[in-house]
């Protein structure tokens, strides 16, 4: 049996279900169906997208009949082994793009892109679109949205024909040669996948990720996915998505970060020097308490080394008097002796010559003195006759006496 | 300003990282102030570069720049 011809099959794909070693699935058509199984090394081997085989897809199956002879606990079956799958009609685009996919990827295209840095907030943007869109107004919205209104440099170009792709690369690259473009954005509206084709073509998607320019795509859908998604930079699902990808900055929002950024560093400036002033106010009037506290300090010094001073001289001068006291004493006592003798010999000569004249050694020596009444002494006879009455003083007493007469 | 910060989203970088220092707490009165003034500038750079795509949409055609570079290219 399996060495009968090969045949190539048409239907729709009904009830893919896997076991560890086969796939198993009938293909169906309006007039029936027919069981089918492929081994699964062969499947990985076609390179089908994922989730290709599903329900309702239709495939073009070559293969032959086979049979399954069962086992004690299997029932015997007849089915069509399949040996080659592939996806019909838009099935076939499906897998020449995914065929596309996986070289590209392979070739490591769809990093390169993601790699390049973004500008948050880029001035001028570069869009590929067409002309007469609604992608384009979106676009146009959700930049608007963002607060942004910076410069756009519209690369318009047909987005479906088959002139699109080529004229969408030819925008592209123009867009990036432009030294103030930023991002470039490519997009259109959704469409069946043939519509989507352009942007699926190899030419254009290389020049996309070879580019050093970030590029945002927003093709089709959320469904569909072309191959510019894979190797864009960022791929969004609409217009407006793409308008946020290409300004991911909301500028509203940024003000206001600005105007809180600007209030806290006002905050910390003015707090770091208020919250220092009071110690900066203490350590202002450190140096002139300081100074304060050291005048102070030199003044009772000074009065104390002036009061130690005077008491020390003082002290001096009381030492030195009492020294001179001392001293003269001393000299005084060694002058005094000398001298009180030559004054007690020449006191004793003295009295000795005055007693030598006193009238009463001379009245001892028998002589009288005569004297009036008032005690003065007569010296001449004149005197004594005119007095009359004289007193003799004589050594030991006084007698009155009368003069008689005169010669 | 030292140097003019190299883009939008590095002077941001740098003002959040100044404004964290800040909330720390952990600098002293020189650096603070060191600290606002590098602030202020940054967010003077990032206001005039918010004010550059705030000033109204401008639209122009890739095409027609192509021929104005085409026709000033041109020998007189």
């Amino acid at each position: 049996m399996r060495r009968r011809a090969r045949v190539a099959l048409i239907g729709e794909v009904t009830g893919f279900s896997r076991s560890k070693a086969q796939a198993y699935f009938e293909l169906r058509d309006s007039e029936g169906a027919v069981p089918c199984t492929i081994w699964l090394n062969e499947l990985e081997k076609l390179g089908l997208p994922e989730q290709g085989l599903r329900d309702g897809t239709e495939v073009v199956i070559s293969g032959g009949p086979d049979y399954y002879r069962g086992s004690a606990h299997s029932s015997a079956s007849f089915s069509f082994r399949a040996t080659h799958i592939r996806l019909a009609g838009e099935g076939d685009l499906l897998a020449r793009l995914e065929a596309l996919r996986k070289q590209l990827k392979a070739e490591g295209l769809f990093e390169l892109q993601g790699q390049l840095r973004r500008p948050v907030l880029p001035k001028t943007i570069g869009v590929v679109t067409a002309e007469s869109g609604a992608a384009r107004r979106d676009l146009l919205a959700g930049l608007e949205r963002r607060g942004w209104a910076g410069t756009v440099v519209w690369a318009f170009a047909p987005v479906q024909d088959r002139h699109a792709a080529p004229a969408i690369t030819a925008a592209i690259q123009d867009l990036a040669a432009q030294p103030q473009v930023e991002a470039i954005v490519v997009t259109r509206g959704g469409g069946s996948l043939a519509d989507l084709w352009a942007f699926c073509d190899e030419t254009l998607c290389r020049t996309v990720a070879m580019l050093r320019v970030p590029v945002v795509s927003a093709v089709g859908h959320e469904r569909d996915s072309t191959l510019i998604d894979d190797v864009a930079a960022v791929a969004c699902s609409t217009p407006t998505h793409a308008a946020e990808a290409a300004v991911p900055l909301d500028c509203g929002t940024a003000r206001l970060g600005l105007e809180r950024s600007v209030a806290v560093l006002s905050r910390a400036a003015n707090g770091a020097v208020r919250a220092r002033t009071p110690h900066l106010v203490a350590l202002a009037r450190g140096p002139a308490r300081a100074l304060r506290r050291e005048r102070l300090a030199l003044n009772q010094k000074t009065r104390e080394i002036r009061a130690a001073s005077e008491r020390g001289i003082a002290e001096r001068l009381g030492f030195q008097r009492r020294l001179a006291g001392v001293v003269l004493e001393r000299a005084a006592r060694r002058a005094a002796g000398a001298e009180m003798e030559r004054r007690r010999v020449a006191l004793h000569r003295a009295e000795v010559a005055l007693r030598a004249h006193e009238p009463e050694r001379t009245l001892e020596r028998g002589y009288a003195l005569v004297e009036d009444r008032q005690g003065e002494p007569v010296t001449d006879v004149g005197t004594a006759s005119a007095a009359e009455r004289v007193r003799l003083r004589f050594a030991d007493g006084t007698v009155g006496a009368k003069i008689e007469e005169s010669q | 300003m030292s140097e003019k910060p190299e883009s939008y989203e590095a002077a941001v970088e740098r003002l959040e990282q100044i404004i964290d220092r800040l909330d720390s707490g952990q600098a002293g009165l020189r650096e603070t102030l060191e600290l606002c003034g590098e602030g202020r500038d940054l967010v003077t750079y990032c206001t005039a570069e918010l004010d550059a795509v705030g000033e109204g949409l401008k639209e122009l055609r890739l095409d027609e720049i192509a021929t104005k570079l085409a026709s000033s290219a041109e020998p007189a």
